[in-house]
């Protein structure tokens, strides 16, 4: 380890070290040429590209023209997208809220002494596992009027008296997408939370329950304060899928009922491939750039940290 | 740890609730798969199938756009499986490895790329594929979606490599071996089960795409099996046996491979980020 360190160290070394670690770094950019060039040509330049078309009236198939900001001032004089900005927010907010309460519960649970663990664990892993599209339709149907599976039960249980349109009015159909992304990212939260959980010393709890500490006490004083890294740290990524979530409320609801569950994504795919507007759509996405380039730099400084 | 009998009942119990919300709509598509039409839309749906049938499937089979589908897929997730996971041994080595002046904004600009969401970048992807004229067609996601699995292949393996001893590498060069080999012999190797691990993954990635083939692919002979899925709604109307039986079939490969690798799963996703 320290031989190699002194090899690789510039500056402070003799000629011949420098060589060498020049060479090093000279292998370590042909070894990761193939992905920089690739995410430069593909990820970077065209979304700089993107950037600047978002200050123009780029229509599909039309060239452009330069409009300044334009398409950001329309946007924020546009009440659709300040409902869409609010959709998000209560989607996100309450979708990663219970995804994190329920994958602590998960986590729990599985870190009990069960039988058969790990096939339970597995089991509850399997929502994660599939397609978002499979789970979407799974969801749909079972949501449908005629012959979903939701009214007949709870008609049944009388805990409602006439069949409900779970995606038929605004608020209805919010709670509806919420449900299903929560189903689908349940898991995350409950496998990262275990994996915390695992690291948590048995004697420690054994000496805190010879104290007399209770079920409660331990939870909040022991259990929580140790798994509060990776929790936070798992909230903060599912936040980011969350906040971005499109293939459930598009396939779900398309943003309706009268823009009841319409977020930024699903505003910005009408825009741009509805409205043929691509200017304006990526617009969208660039105002949702902020928040979420705090995000992720959250979630980098905290896992090269950890690297460390 | 002695578990008392009430705490017993309520963690058996909740796991019990836990496993009724997450697996009853599994159940519920594989059985609506193979009722028949009538006993899906009757007035109160029955939680065992009369008589299983295989009448969606059939269609399934018969109906060759379905088949098309999922070729298509198969072959995009798996080239760009291939193509991702060389490429990010490569970076991943230099990254964990090697020292080199960059190298701590080049592993941030990899997790960016990671994190970095689909849904702000699909315009800019799309315009990417048009422009080149390769829109409509598997190639163009071919183009693409390295850009899901590349920053994600290249993550994990940093985590795997970083977890082998430089001791193990040090020794092989001491005894004459050169920085190219001891990555070809001793660091691949040794990180064979999270190499398989990270391409697995990389090929339910690809696999479960929905997005960017949505805006990228609009031709029907080159349309993948979620496109395939979801074009089995006509307007208001939804086919619902073949719509669960074509959702089985797509979620049979991922399910298999996840439980192949769910002893990595854990370290998987917890070396990606959640640490």
């Amino acid at each position: 380890m320290k031989s190699l360190e002194v090899q690789t160290t510039p500056g402070t070394l003799p000629a011949s070290g420098r060589e060498r670690s020049k060479s090093g770094s000279w292998l370590a950019y042909l070894l990761m040429s193939p992905v920089l060039i690739y995410l430069l040509a593909v990820m970077a330049i065209p979304f700089g590209w993107a950037v600047y078309l978002s200050l123009t009236n780029k229509v599909v198939g039309v060239p452009e023209t330069f409009v300044g900001l334009r398409n950001y001032a329309e946007l924020l004089a546009d009440s659709v997208f300040w409902k869409a900005v609010w959709n998000t927010l209560v989607f996100t907010l309450v979708a990663v809220i219970l995804k994190a309460v329920f994958g602590m519960i998960m986590a729990l649970v599985l870190n009990e002494n069960i039988v058969a663990r790990n096939f339970f664990r597995v089991m509850l892993f399997l929502p994660w596992t599939i397609p978002t599209i499979v789970s979407v339709f799974t969801w749909q149907w079972i949501y449908s009027d005629v012959g979903g599976v939701l009214n007949a039960l709870l008609l049944k249980t009388g805990l409602i008296d006439s069949p409900v349109g779970w995606l038929a009015t605004p608020d209805l159909a919010m709670f509806s997408v919420i449900l299903v992304n929560v189903w689908r990212g349940i898991p995350f939260m409950g496998i990262a939370i275990l994996a915390g959980l695992q690291t948590v010393s048995k004697e420690m709890y054994e000496a805190a329950m010879l104290d007399g500490a209770g079920a409660i006490k331990r939870f909040f004083y022991m259990t929580l304060p140790s798994v509060k890294e990776v929790t936070i740290l798992s909230s903060v990524i599912t936040t980011i899928w969350t906040l971005n979530d499109f293939e459930i409320i598009w396939l779900l609801t398309r943003g309706g009922p009268d823009n009841g569950t319409q977020v930024l994504s699903t505003l910005s795919y009408t825009v741009g491939f509805l409205n043929m507007s691509l200017g304006k759509a990526i617009a969208i996405s660039v105002i949702t750039l902020p928040p979420l380039i705090m995000l992720i730099n959250y979630v980098t400084k905290r896992s090269l940290a950890s690297d460390k | 740890m002695k578990n008392t009998l009430g705490k017993q009942i309520t963690v058996y119990a909740t796991l019990a609730l836990l496993l009724l919300f997450a697996l009853f709509p599994l159940y519920w598509m594989v059985i609506t798969s193979f009722k028949s039409n009538g006993e899906i839309y009757s007035m109160t749906p029955t939680f065992w199938p009369k008589e299983f049938l295989g009448t969606a499937y059939d269609r399934l089979i018969n109906e060759k756009g379905f088949m098309t589908n999922i070729k298509n897929s198969l072959l995009v997730s798996l080239i760009v499986s291939v193509f991702s996971i060389v490429v990010s041994m490569l970076a991943a080595y230099a990254i964990s490895k090697l020292k080199f002046r960059g190298r701590s904004f080049i592993s941030k600009s990899i997790l960016y790329a990671y994190l970095m969401p689909r849904a702000v970048l699909f315009i800019p992807l799309y315009m990417l594929v048009t422009a080149i004229g390769i829109n409509n067609s598997i190639y163009g996601l071919m183009l693409i979606y390295p850009t899901i699995t590349i920053p994600y292949a290249t993550w994990m393996l940093i985590s795997y490599f970083k977890s082998i001893p430089d001791e193990i590498e040090e020794a092989a060069m001491i005894d004459g071996c050169s920085r190219i080999s001891t990555m070809t012999k001793i660091i691949f190797p040794l990180s064979a089960p999270g190499i398989a691990a990270t391409f697995i993954f990389s090929f339910t990635l690809c696999w479960s795409e929905y997005l960017y083939a949505l805006v990228v692919v609009t031709k029907g002979a080159d349309k993948t099996i979620t496109l395939g899925l979801s074009d089995m709604i006509v307007g208001d109307v939804f086919a619902w046996g073949p719509l669960m039986g074509g959702s089985i079939v797509a979620s049979i490969p991922v399910i298999i491979m996840y439980l192949f690798t769910s002893k990595y799963m854990v370290s998987g996703m917890t070396v990606g980020g959640v640490k």
